[in-house]
């Protein structure tokens, strides 16, 4: 109980970290645009820190999303169904996802420590971006996991 | 196995693991993973996702969803709607179901500072619902108006739909959204049309509030709206004069926001984190499900499944209208079970090509293939702007929310028919832009 309760919490200060950058990513974006047009000034690099920010901002988030069941799915059909076959449906969705997010971790893993490239004006490395993708896979998985276990929990509880 | 039927095999599973309830873009990643692994091979499937993600994630247009969705968040923030809404109604108060008209012209004015729909029904809906009970408007009428208007979000710029039909198709999400504009106020003036129309028919449905208004309220009563139109102006025109692309846009639009709130001294920590959440939570639901709609074009693309299709379509001895009038019947049926975002990455990656392929501009497509989206969210049994309104509006059954909106359904299938007749009415605008 308290596993999952420290997980969903690391999972939302993990999005809310990531989350507070949208606020420089917007001064920054119309910062750019402001110098640009007013004194033909451009803030070097914005371009690539915007997509660095994006990417954060996004992988960090995924898992949080999850938790508040942010990826939507369509259920009319599924609510019509007894609340058993209901969870037995959750069981194998769940299980098919957490083995599409395993591969994600796993190749994201590989990809991001081979990434030798750094950005073109502020030469920071990528790697360290493309490695979020198997960190904020894992916190996905391990929000997906939660849900796996309460799901056989449900069934457990039901059968006896 | 030809490829053609390990693509309709593929998209069988797909359809089956979605009626299971599994997140759409999981199913999408899931399947097409499979696909490509048994098409091209299983070395060349093991990457896709990953590196899909983590492309989609950092693709700097993309930047524009969560800016968007803050500038929406931030409008609200700002109490803009509340202030539209009296505006409005000092304004509409003697016309005919003038509460319900007041209704339609916020969410309408609403619209030109939000991208999402969702936002506006629920404001709108703690705003205006309790207003046009306390003049005892029939319910039915109230809450259709709120359900109607809210879709206006997702066409009247900025709008997450043009957005996201701009990504997945790769046209030009400045041109989309400057393309929304009339389309957008036909739709808000046909939305009045027919609640004026209703209520003469049946004048019991809102009695009209007998308290005049006058001529200098009226006047004083325009400061509710200058910091939207200001607002809509510097994003709308800077994007078609092409001074700024329409992510810097988002910025300037989210920034001036966000300064009027603490001009207004509104700005709480609280409503800071729920508005940032928010823009946290649309951007990774759109995000992943436009990997996954990346990875499944990809098994599709490798299926040949999109080619043969559009040249199938483009051979048959029909008119191209014809074509055109069962894609908008696809797609009212779909909307009553998918929301708009899921449905355009499901069905696009097919649709497009074939309507290319019929010769029909991009652009003007894409604002009607907005206008279906938006019915998708009123119609039953899923409408998201429904769903939303019945958690703010607890006491009317989600029914009389449906059977509400429904005239107003009449009135998109109208402005598609028009918008179909006269295409400069969506054109018009996009073709004299800076850029």
């Amino acid at each position: 109980m308290n596993i999952k309760y420290l997980i969903r919490r690391i999972n939302y200060y993990v999005c809310g970290a990531g989350m507070c950058l949208l606020i420089p990513l917007m001064l920054l974006t119309a910062g750019d645009v402001v110098g640009r047009k007013l004194f033909s000034k451009t803030i070097p690099g914005s371009f690539e820190l915007s997509e660095y920010i994006l990417a954060v901002f996004i992988l960090l988030g995924a898992a949080y999303t999850q938790q508040v069941k942010g990826h939507v799915g369509v259920d009319f059909l599924t609510a019509r169904l007894s609340p058993r076959v209901q969870t037995l449906c959750n069981i194998l969705t769940l299980s098919l996802s957490l083995f599409i997010i395993s591969i994600v971790i796993w190749q994201g893993w590989i990809e991001g420590i081979r990434e030798r490239t750094v950005s073109d004006m502020l030469r920071i490395p990528q790697s360290p971006f493309r490695l979020l993708v198997a960190i904020g896979g894992f916190l996905l998985w391990l929000e997906l996991l939660l849900d796996l276990v309460d799901s056989v929990g449900k069934l457990k509880r039901r059968a006896l | 196995m030809s490829p053609i039927l390990a693509g309709i095999i593929g998209s069988a599973l797909l359809v089956f693991f979605l009626f299971l309830g599994m997140p759409i873009a999981f199913v999408m990643m899931f399947v097409g993973f499979l696909g490509i692994g048994y098409l091209a091979s299983i070395n060349a499937a093991l990457p896709v996702v990953a590196k899909t993600i983590y492309e989609t994630a950092s693709y700097y247009p993309y930047t524009i969803i969560p800016l968007f969705i803050l500038m929406g968040g931030f409008a609200g923030n700002a109490g803009i709607t509340r202030e539209l809404y009296e505006t409005f109604d000092k304004w509409f108060r003697r016309l005919p179901g003038g509460l319900s008209i007041a209704t339609i012209t916020t969410c309408a004015f609403f619209a030109a500072l939000s991208g999402s729909s969702v936002a506006a029904s629920a404001a709108m809906g703690t705003i205006a619902i309790p207003e046009m009970r306390r003049f005892n408007y029939s319910p039915k009428l109230a809450v259709g108006t709120v359900a109607a208007g809210g879709t206006l979000s997702f066409l009247i710029p900025p709008s997450l739909g043009f957005v996201i039909y701009g990504m997945l198709t790769e046209q030009s999400i400045g041109k989309l959204l400057i393309s929304g504009i009339i389309p957008g106020i036909l739709l808000s003036s046909t939305f009045i049309l027919i609640i004026v129309f209703m209520v003469r028919k049946n004048p019991g449905l809102a009695p009209s509030n007998p308290e005049g208004v006058s001529f200098k309220e009226k006047l004083l009563a325009l400061k509710g709206v200058w910091e939207t139109i200001i607002v809509f102006m510097i994003v709308m025109g800077g994007i078609y004069l092409g001074f700024i692309n329409p992510t810097e846009a988002g910025a300037i639009g989210a920034l001036a926001l966000f300064v009027i709130i603490l001009l207004k001294r509104r700005l709480t920590l609280q409503n800071l984190f729920a508005s940032l959440f928010e823009a946290a939570r649309i951007s990774v639901l759109v995000l992943f499900l436009v990997a996954g709609a990346n990875v499944f074009s990809y098994f599709l693309a490798l299926s040949t499944i999109p080619m043969a299709v559009s040249s199938w379509m483009g051979g048959l001895e029909v008119s191209r209208y014809v074509v055109l009038a069962i894609i908008i019947s696809i797609y009212l049926v779909l909307g009553c079970f998918l929301d708009a975002i899921s449905m355009m990455v499901l069905t696009l990656p097919v649709i497009f090509p074939v309507v290319k392929a019929l010769g029909f501009d991009p652009i003007w497509f894409g604002v009607v293939c907005v206008i279906m989206m938006e019915a998708g969210l009123i119609t039953p049994p899923v409408g998201l702007n429904v769903y939303t309104l019945a958690g703010v509006v607890k006491d009317v059954p989600m029914q009389t929310i449906f059977r509400g909106a429904a005239p107003f359904l009449l009135s998109m299938i109208a402005v598609v028919i028009l918008i179909t007749l006269f295409p400069e009415i969506a054109l018009f605008l996009p073709s004299m832009m800076g850029r």
